[in-house]
């Protein structure tokens, strides 16, 4: 065993890090592309279904300790205001009720940069204002409605584009508005002066609500010093580290757990304000307390995708693009970082001049949070509606213009050569699958009086390539099965599925001789489940630790069989040696009881690659011209990710993206009350997510090219890239069928309605 | 949810007698829980009516037409081939209503009942017209689903497919409560709230409904639905339509064409079921029906669309019949 | 002529005992008046599959069978069960073997998540009870109040589908 430090350049989210790493030992030479592999690369369905089918999979939301309390939380009601005086006596004064918190007596805890959990300036309807905890949920309910709070109210803007504006209500000392990036590449005012034709056009898109099912959450309890805290996380080393800020205790005495979660869809990153409540009343008051957002809560304070407003100026020379600008403003809401929705611009096609800057807009409303692709799915809305509406402005098809620009193998916004691309493929693949061919230029006629039926695409752009640090262990027990232990979560991705298919690749078992322990702090750090990167950060650890093992198993079954351990392999659970076979449990069984413990670690990226994931969406689409009805009928998605360890879970995932992306592109939209700030549908009525009758038919399709210079197993990431071309794919289609194009999503009836009737 | 009292009476006097005692009715409860879930409702006693036998089942009597009782549920009327084959409106407008689980909880009498789902009704920060306050927040606010039509103080819509269905089919509704009993047009059951009159419904707070009524010669009536939703299911309509006509010798008789999701109550768009009178419904009679429905509209800052909307439903329900 | 009968009474509002059945049991439970049927599930019976996601009847998460037809339970009153029978997807599985759509629900990937899964496979099991082979079509009508915020919606279609051929076949 030998550790050494190793520093490595990664993508997260859109954004390049720089992470400082140990590594033990080296690393594995990844699987060869053509190389035949038992298990992975196969159909297999997930290890823990009978859990999820059973009712029996505990999620964190299941957990009913002992003696819990639970808490409930004041929230604003007004966007913007300062809290003066809070006064609980009349809630306190209900039977059942065992504390408040509040900005007047909460203990100091640091939370993401601020040095209290309660505000004195509430800043958006739905800012914690105060907490208690109580003998029932109800009961919290009912003692949360007599908290007498006295605020001085303040002026406060909701609306992006009148943040925007120099009348607004100053928000920041800074200003509203701020840049948070930029990009040049080549000379941009010369070039949009040689080019022949120019298009320019504003594009928005709505706040996205995530909705997932569980919401956010946590449970802590104290055992003397030691807290636990379960909680529905996407990372539960991010979770210990927030409590470490706020509560000011050693990691020894901090364990956090996440075994089932009901999504996150990026939303559940780290500690919580509701963690650091619990954990607060549960020292305080010597018992378990759970607090759980509700669904209105969690569509106040818990996140989104921020609505953007978006101009892109496009220019071709010829039949080639030749320049483009591409500003973005973000609605961050009161959050501290904002997701740069020019990524695509910059970095998806070969265009030789590129300004692009991206703002970050503080509003009265809560904060963003990573949603699937943040600023990827909105950028890509804008940027492939831009190039269409360029495509048709020359007369040029807007698949051969792209393809102009997407054949280059070298990254133009890093300058580094890919790993491995295969845009054109998808390309091809999926205009044979959606029947391209069949595309007019001005659409054609539907199946019914009245509807236009039209053809779109848009391609995507995403990392995925994965990051260290991340470790495993594999402990094989004396009588052949295994236990996987690693610091990641299954967040419903089917991570516990594609981890166990590559320990029983590595060490020769079957998938179901291993069982697969994530979402515990007590085990060696994983990255968070976020930015497309669980399998190729931890899978490839996750084979050295199966490698390491297997190595061990072999020293040990040398010595037992008496034959050189180079001689022996092991297999489908059995020590192969000169064509006889022993299980392994008979191997091990003349030991008393020695456990193997394999220990495997992410090491760096490759030096000078760039590692991306690519695909492209196509949508054939019909819309009801006289009623705005827009019917999607058909969604190819071909992705080029890599390997595909399990084609039935990674065909779930693109459907899932697929159909996320249909409700942003659709249906989905907060809405929020201009006069009083409040969010008008932070609810599943008002807020429409897809339902199963919303879901078209989907083709799915890998290129399944193992990318060998990735990593050992070959495999990039693929929750992300499916939600990104899928909006501007459709919204391409739609353009395509009724020859009028619908820049703001949701493509509402509303908007499909105006638009036609202003061109009428 | 504040604790209350809870009773399930099996005697329909013993129930009025609950109910004029000031205890709320609840029948499936989908609206009333969602009320007091909201804070909207607080009743303290609730009167669960579901065992009241006078009010269940539905049957056609002979010359005497059809009788559904309120407590029906209406997933009962929607998947019915025998009622299909007397009403066929009443399934197509269920199938898009809600989801199967409300439609297996839910009753006629509730579906006729419910309140509307204006945002800013059913978010209890808002201190708004219909809940006593002074002023409709909807009309300043963001009201793309709010009314076009015949909207006075409040601007929120009839959320039922139901009831448009049932009115085009000359529906009445018996009422019964401590003063007896009474029969209305179904119509009537709806008002639009204004001037002193701050709810959705003629019903007094110590009646109960005990059932519609189809009358026979209604069921010769040819009717047809549509419903514009913002996804394909699952959605209050933006816009419902149902009409229904006599057709005697490829003419007009009668025609009813009323809209739901467009006013404060289902709108009866009487002009343009004049304009059909003795007409063949052919292209240029259903266009200019349907123009004529919505020739009073007057759309807010957010709603143009549903005009345009829901005259294209009429024109296509009117189509459907020819 | 029977005796008269006296003019029931409110019970209430503290708690008051129900009698159900549960998956087949006789439950017993002390709840008040106003309390869900979803949370005397999860907090008096222990049955925590039927997930509490809206809790205001808009996404099928808390769908239970009630005498055989699915429900909400986050928009039933415990107290109105009274005497009715409540199935919950803890009572699919018979003597360690799963029910056909929850085997389907596993074969086909028909969830990632999970956390709507309950109320899928209720929904899909209610419908296999009234029509042992539906449609496409049918399965739609049948989970369209369902929602699923992953997106497993065409593998939910196909393992209902699966799981009703395999029912016929058995």
């Amino acid at each position: 065993m030998s550790l050494k430090v190793v520093r490595t350049k990664a993508e997260f989210e859109g954004e390049m890090t720089e992470e400082t790493a140990l590594v033990d030992g080296t690393d594995l030479a990844a699987w060869k592309a053509d190389a035949t592999l038992g298990i992975v690369g196969k159909r297999h369905v997930r290890v823990d279904g009978i859990a999820r089918v059973t009712g029996r999979a505990l999620y964190t939301q299941d957990l009913y300790l002992p003696g819990m309390l639970h808490v409930r939380v004041l929230r604003s009601p007004y966007p913007r205001a300062r809290v003066r005086r809070v006064d609980a006596s009349r809630a306190l004064a209900l039977p059942g009720v065992r504390g408040v918190l509040h900005r007047f007596n909460a203990p100091k805890s640091a939370f993401r940069g601020e040095e209290t959990i309660f505000r004195d300036e509430v800043r958006f309807v739905g800012d914690e204002v105060a907490a208690i905890a109580a003998d029932t949920e109800e009961t919290a309910a009912e003692a949360v409605r007599r908290i007498d709070v006295d605020y001085e109210l303040l002026p406060f803007v909701s609306d992006l584009e009148e943040a925007m504006r120099d009348d607004a209500a100053r928000l920041d000392d800074k200003g509203n508005v701020t840049e948070s990036g930029k990009n040049d590449r080549g000379d941009i005012k010369r070039a949009f002066a040689d080019a022949g034709v120019t298009v320019e056009a504003t594009y928005r898109t709505s706040t996205q609500l995530h909705n997932s099912l569980e919401t956010h959450g946590a449970v802590a309890r104290w055992d003397g010093d030691e807290l636990t805290v379960w909680e529905s996380t996407q990372h539960v080393f991010g979770v210990r580290a927030g409590i470490q800020a706020a509560l000011k205790i050693p990691y020894r005495d901090i364990r956090v757990l996440c075994d089932y979660m009901g999504g996150g869809f990026g939303s559940k990153g780290g500690a919580g304000k509701y963690t650091i409540v619990a954990a607060i009343f549960a020292r305080q008051l010597g018992k378990p307390v759970r607090c759980f957002l509700t669904r209105d809560e969690e569509n106040l304070a818990a996140g989104n995708r921020s609505a953007t407003y978006q101009t892109v100026k496009i220019a071709a020379k010829g039949k080639r693009i030749h320049a483009i600008e591409h500003l973005s403003w973000s609605n961050s809401g009161q959050g501290r970082w904002v997701a740069d929705p020019t990524g695509p611009t910059n970095g998806l096609y070969d265009i030789p001049h590129v300004r692009t800057r991206s703002y970050k807009v503080v509003t009265s409303l809560g904060a963003l949070s990573s949603f699937r692709a943040p600023g990827y799915v909105e950028g890509t809305f804008a940027l492939d509606q831009a190039i269409d509406e360029l495509a048709d402005r020359i007369g040029e098809d807007p698949l051969a213009l792209r393809r102009r620009h997407a054949a280059r193998q070298s990254d133009p916004f890093l300058g580094n050569r890919y790993s491995l691309k295969r845009l054109l493929a998808c390309y091809d693949i999926g205009a044979k699958e959606i029947g391209w061919q069949h595309r007019r230029a001005e659409g054609a006629r539907g199946s019914a009086p009245h509807r236009r039926r039209g053809f779109g695409m848009a391609s995507q752009l995403w990392g995925g390539s994965g990051l260290p640090p991340a470790y495993a262990t594999v402990h094989l027990n004396p009588d052949g099965t295994a236990v996987l232990r690693c610091g990641t979560q299954d967040i419903g991705t089917g991570t516990r599925t594609v981890l166990a298919q590559l320990v029983a690749e590595e060490l020769g078992l079957e998938v179901g001789d291993i069982r697969v322990e994530l979402g515990d702090t007590n085990s060696q750090y994983a990255p968070i489940s976020a930015g497309s990167l669980t399998v190729s950060s931890v899978g490839p650890a996750v084979r050295l630790a199966a490698k390491d093992a297997r190595t061990q198993l072999l020293q040990a079954a040398g010595g037992l069989l008496e034959v050189p351990a180079a001689e022996l392999r092991v297999e489908r659970g059995a020590i192969v040696s000169k064509g006889r076979r022993t299980p392994i449990g008979e191997v091990l069984g003349q030991i008393e009881n020695y456990t193997v413990i394999g220990k495997g670690s992410r090491f760096p990226n490759p030096e000078g690659l760039s590692l991306k994931t690519f695909g492209a969406h196509f949508a054939q689409v019909e819309v009801d011209v006289r009623t705005g009805e827009v019917f999607v009928e058909h969604v190819v998605a071909v992705h080029d990710i890599g390997r595909v360890i399990n084609p039935l879970t990674a065909a779930s995932q693109v459907e899932g993206g697929v159909i996320q992306g249909l409700g942003f592109v659709l249906s989905e939209e907060r809405v929020v009350d201009r006069p009083t700030g409040r969010v008008l549908n932070g609810n599943l009525e008002g807020y429409k997510v897809p339902t199963i009758r919303d879901v078209p038919k989907i083709t799915v399709r890998f290129i399944d090219d193992p990318d060998t210079k990735a990593n050992n197993i070959g495999a990039k990431g693929l929750g992300e890239p499916p939600i990104i071309p899928l909006p501007a794919a459709v919204a391409n289609a739609v353009a395509n069928a009724i020859g009028v194009r619908i820049r703001t999503a949701p493509i509402t009836r509303q908007r499909v309605l105006d638009a036609l009737s202003l061109r009428a | 949810m504040k604790p209350f009292g809870y009773a399930r009476p099996r005697a329909m006097t013993d129930a009025l007698e609950l109910v004029r005692g000031g205890a709320t009715v609840m029948a499936g409860g989908t609206d009333l829980l969602g009320l007091m879930k909201d804070g909207i409702a607080a009743p303290e006693r609730i009167v669960d009516i579901r065992d009241l036998e006078p009010l269940r089942g539905w049957a056609r009597v002979k010359s005497k037409g059809l009788r559904i009782g309120a407590l029906v549920p209406l997933v009962e009327l929607e998947t019915s081939a025998d009622l299909a084959k007397l009403v066929p409106i009443v399934g197509e407008a269920l199938r898009p209503a809600a989801t199967l689980q409300l439609r297996t909880m839910g009753t006629v009498g509730g579906n006729l009942l419910q309140r509307n789902r204006c945002w800013y009704f059913r978010d209890e920060a808002y201190p708004c017209w219909l809940k006593g306050g002074v002023r409709c927040f909807a009309i300043d606010g963001d009201n793309r689903l709010h009314a076009i039509l015949g909207a006075e103080e409040c601007v929120a819509v009839a959320p039922s497919d139901l009831a448009p269905a049932l009115i085009a089919y000359d529906a009445t509704v018996v009422l019964t409560g401590s003063r007896g009993t009474r029969t209305m047009p179904l119509a009537d059951l709806f008002v639009t709230p204004h001037g002193r009159v701050r709810r959705e419904h003629a019903i007094t707070a110590d009646e109960l409904v005990v059932e519609v009524r189809v009358p026979e010669n209604a069921l010769a009536r040819r009717g047809a639905f549509e419903k514009a939703m913002e996804r394909k299911t699952w959605s209050f309509a933006l816009v419902s339509v149902a009409v229904s006509v006599k057709l005697i010798g490829g003419v007009v008789r009668d025609a009813r064409i009323v809209l739901g999701g467009v006013a404060p109550v289902p709108w009866r768009a009487r002009d343009a079921e004049k304009l059909l009178e003795g007409r063949v419904l052919d292209d240029a009679a259903c266009q200019a029906a349907a123009d004529a429905a919505l020739e009073s509209a007057e759309p807010l800052k957010d709603n143009g669309y549903k005009v345009g909307l829901a005259r294209e439903l009429v024109r296509r329900t009117l189509r459907r019949l020819a | 002529m029977g005796r008269v009968p006296k003019a029931p009474q409110f019970i209430g509002p503290g708690a008051v005992d129900v009698a159900l059945e549960v998956n087949g049991d006789a439950v017993r439970v002390h709840v008040p008046p106003h309390r869900t049927l979803l949370d005397t599930l999860r907090e008096s019976l222990g049955l925590t599959g039927a997930k509490r996601v809206c809790d205001e009847g808009t996404c099928g998460a808390c769908t239970v069978l009630l005498d055989g037809e699915p429900v909400y339970s986050c928009m039933t009153l415990a107290v109105a069960c009274a005497g009715r029978s409540v199935e919950t997807v803890e009572g699919l599985a018979k003597d360690g073997e799963l029910h056909p759509v929850q085997a389907a629900f596993i074969e086909h990937d028909a969830f990632q998540c999970g956390f709507c899964t309950p109320g899928q496979i209720m929904s899909c099991v209610g419908l296999l009870k009234r029509s042992p082979a539906p449609t496409a079509e049918d399965v739609l009508r049948a989970v369209s109040g369902n929602l699923c915020r992953c997106g497993a919606y065409p593998n939910i279609v196909a393992a209902a589908l699966g799981a009703a051929k395999k029912q016929v076949r058995r």
